[in-house]
């Protein structure tokens, strides 16, 4: 929307600073002009009308003056027509007519030629010296009502409504740009955020519309992209389930295989027998494993969410981790379990809470406790999981939750670990908008998982 | 003997499941698809079947779907390991307990034993408590029906012996281990959610009294209660 505010505001800028550079240029190269032709022409007016009246004195006398300047004063507009003597007598016209044109009849007499007066907003005034036979010269003054130049915008309620017009049409104009610009790239962020989300089948270029500009084609890129990555993730969940039962179905007949061994088994196979049975475990295990995190990774895992009681979770999970814990000489205690819920999934919670609590168990000291503790902090759920494992090297506290990832090599494969646990823990908190993190405690390692109250699973 | 059907279409792995349950006492026979599974299983010649979920023609929850219409018949469902869906799916459809594939086949063996043993039991006569009526919730052992408020509830064996196991204990609790050993005949062992899982659907079941509580109580840490009025 922030974009769409700026060009909006962009264009609007623009337009109106080019109706003022347009409006300046019209001032100064017409107007001004105008106004001095104006004047001009006035002059020329007057100096014909005396002419005309000191012809018409000398062939047809005083009363043909008369009727000429009575006809004057009917012209359109109607003006006030006065003459006037040096001494300010009247000799045709009304006294009052030329109270403010005392100045302008000097200036005649003095010039001997036509003279106009503008200085009064609404009345012309223009005056021209008219000699009689006899050699007695006057002035005529004529006057009339002049419309001030009427601006385009102002003063006037019609060019208010121009400007108005003017203005709504820019806006507008401004708007339907800005929108059309801006409202694919909406679409756009529309269709990212929800291909982010996980629907895969979302495609844009249909939204955009018919257009034939970068736009439209960003969009058909985008289009292109979502196509692919849709392929290849419904490819690799294809994939996965075909592992899941690929893989597994040899491992059940080799089960079932080696069970029927055992039976017929003597004393020196049993063994190695056992020993198949345990690598075949662990491949399953691993398979299970691998299966979940590829499905918290591709963000398959649609679970509706639901308010899981957190205290009551961590509760029976490490109630099952001290039943573990204490067959081999280790416990696992809770410290405090605060009442929290969270929305979420239970069982990927469930998943995650259970990896770090059995890779706690796998590594703390014989005889040493792992602690479980659930606090409130400020809306957020807090369980921290602290062994007496020793703890790990400070640059490898990061790479805990990565896949696979193992410190110290032989030590972890006679703990039975298969390097997956936290890797899960971590996708599963992420997918609850959570965060894990591992860190030194002198004589152990800690793991932090801190969730929202209504943090939800993606 | 007692006749086990095999329903799952990995030949090979039916042929290996019928040798080694032919050494522990079962007479095996298999099928390879969905729906000769469901027509064989309605014969009513066997005395259990074992049902994959994954299967050519029709699908292992409709063939029990199906079966579960017209027979009792126990089921053992096999579901894909971590897969939790397929698990509650399969107990909520009615099947009697399940096995994550790839299983161990002597646990396969002992979990047959354990279900017939309570088929057997249950319809045995001469159960000093063979009938059992808690506030409308009555239970007949030697036909293995239960009901509520005279409505057949519909229960799987798992659920049915939870639920004789909880009424003959009425307003005691009893632990979680117990419960396991009883009914499901094996030790409880951690991170196993199933026991929750059968009580949580029985207690859908069975439904809430009148006055909105809940007929079976969970007791934290220790195990459920079938609460008295």
């Amino acid at each position: 929307m922030k974009l769409f505010i700026k060009i909006f505001l962009w264009f609007l800028t623009a337009t109106a600073l080019m109706v003022g550079v347009i409006i300046f240029v019209t001032r100064t190269f017409q107007t001004e002009p105008m106004v001095s032709r104006f004047q001009r022409s006035t002059r020329n007016q007057m100096s014909i009308y005396s002419g005309t009246a000191t012809q018409i004195v000398n062939a047809e006398g005083d009363q043909g003056l008369k009727n000429y300047l009575a006809r004057l004063r009917d012209l359109e507009p109607p003006r006030e027509v006065d003459l006037v003597d040096s001494s300010g007598k009247i000799w045709f016209g009304d006294p009052e007519e030329i109270t403010d044109s005392t100045e302008l009849i000097g200036r005649t007499f003095s010039s001997g030629a036509a003279e106009t007066d503008f200085s009064s907003d609404d009345r012309t005034l223009g005056a021209a010296p008219v000699e009689f036979p006899d050699g007695r010269r006057f002035v005529l003054v004529l006057q009339w009502e002049r419309q001030p130049p009427q601006s385009l915008f102002w003063g006037s309620a019609l060019g208010y409504w121009r400007l108005a017009g003017l203005l709504t049409t820019a806006v507008i104009l401004c708007y339907l740009l800005a929108a059309y610009l801006t409202s694919p790239i909406r679409k756009l962020r529309e269709a990212t955020i929800k291909l982010a989300g996980g629907d895969l089948q979302t495609r844009v270029a249909q939204k955009v519309g018919r257009r034939h500009d970068e736009l439209a084609d960003l969009a058909r890129d985008f289009d292109g992209m979502a196509e692919r990555i849709e392929s290849l993730i419904t490819s690799q969940q294809r994939l996965n389930s075909d592992i899941s039962h690929e893989l597994r179905s040899p491992l059940a007949r080799l089960n079932v295989a080696l069970e029927i061994a055992k039976q017929k088994s003597t004393p020196e196979t049993a063994s190695l027998l056992d020993r198949i049975e345990l690598e075949s475990h662990r491949l399953n295990e691993m398979i299970s494993r691998l299966l979940i995190l590829a499905k918290l990774e591709s963000g398959s895992e649609n679970v509706e969410p639901v308010r899981v009681d957190l205290a009551e979770l961590v509760r029976e999970v490490a109630e099952d981790a001290d039943f573990e814990a204490q067959a081999r000489g280790r416990s696992v205690k809770v410290l405090s379990d605060d009442p929290c819920t969270v929305m979420g999934s239970e069982n990927l919670l469930r998943s995650a809470i259970e990896n770090v609590l059995r890779n706690a168990v796998r590594y703390t000291a014989e005889g040493t406790a792992v602690d479980v503790s659930l606090v409130r902090q400020n809306g957020h759920s807090v369980l921290q999981v602290s062994d007496h494992g020793g703890g790990v090297p400070e640059d490898e506290l990061a790479n805990l939750f990565r896949p696979f990832y193992r410190v110290g090599e032989a030590r972890e494969r006679k703990t039975g670990g298969i390097g997956l646990g936290l890797a899960i823990a971590e996708r599963a908190i992420k997918a609850h908008k959570g965060t894990i993190a591992a860190r030194n405690t002198g004589d152990g390692l800690l793991v932090e998982i801190k969730l929202d109250k209504d943090s939800l699973a993606a | 003997m007692n006749k086990i059907l095999i329903i799952d279409d990995d030949e090979e792995l039916c042929e290996l499941v019928s040798e080694y349950l032919g050494v522990e006492g079962f007479e095996v026979e298999s099928v390879n698809d969905g729906e000769t599974g469901l027509k064989r299983a309605l014969t009513g010649e066997y005395d259990m079947a074992i049902l994959d979920v994954m299967l050519p023609k029709m699908n292992g929850f409709d063939v029990l779907r199906n079966l579960r219409v017209e027979s009792a018949l126990p089921v053992i469902m096999l579901t894909a390991r971590g897969d939790d869906m397929e698990r509650i799916v399969g107990l909520e459809i009615g099947a009697d307990d399940y096995l994550p594939k790839p299983f161990n086949p002597r646990e396969l063996a002992a979990r047959l034993r354990a279900i017939l043993r309570r088929a057997v039991s249950d319809t045995n006569d001469g159960d000093p408590d063979d009938k059992i009526e808690v506030d409308g919730v009555r239970v007949v052992g030697s036909a293995r029906t239960a009901t509520c408020d005279g409505e057949d509830l519909n229960l799987t064996s798992v659920e049915f012996g939870l639920l004789r196991e909880l009424l003959r204990e009425a307003g005691k609790v009893i632990k979680k281990e117990d419960l396991s050993e009883k009914v499901l005949e094996r030790k409880l062992s951690p991170y196993d959610r199933s026991l929750d899982m059968h009580i949580s659907n029985l207690r859908k079941k069975l439904g809430v009294r009148p006055d909105g509580s809940d007929r079976i109580k969970t007791i934290r840490s220790v195990g459920y209660i079938y609460t008295l009025v």
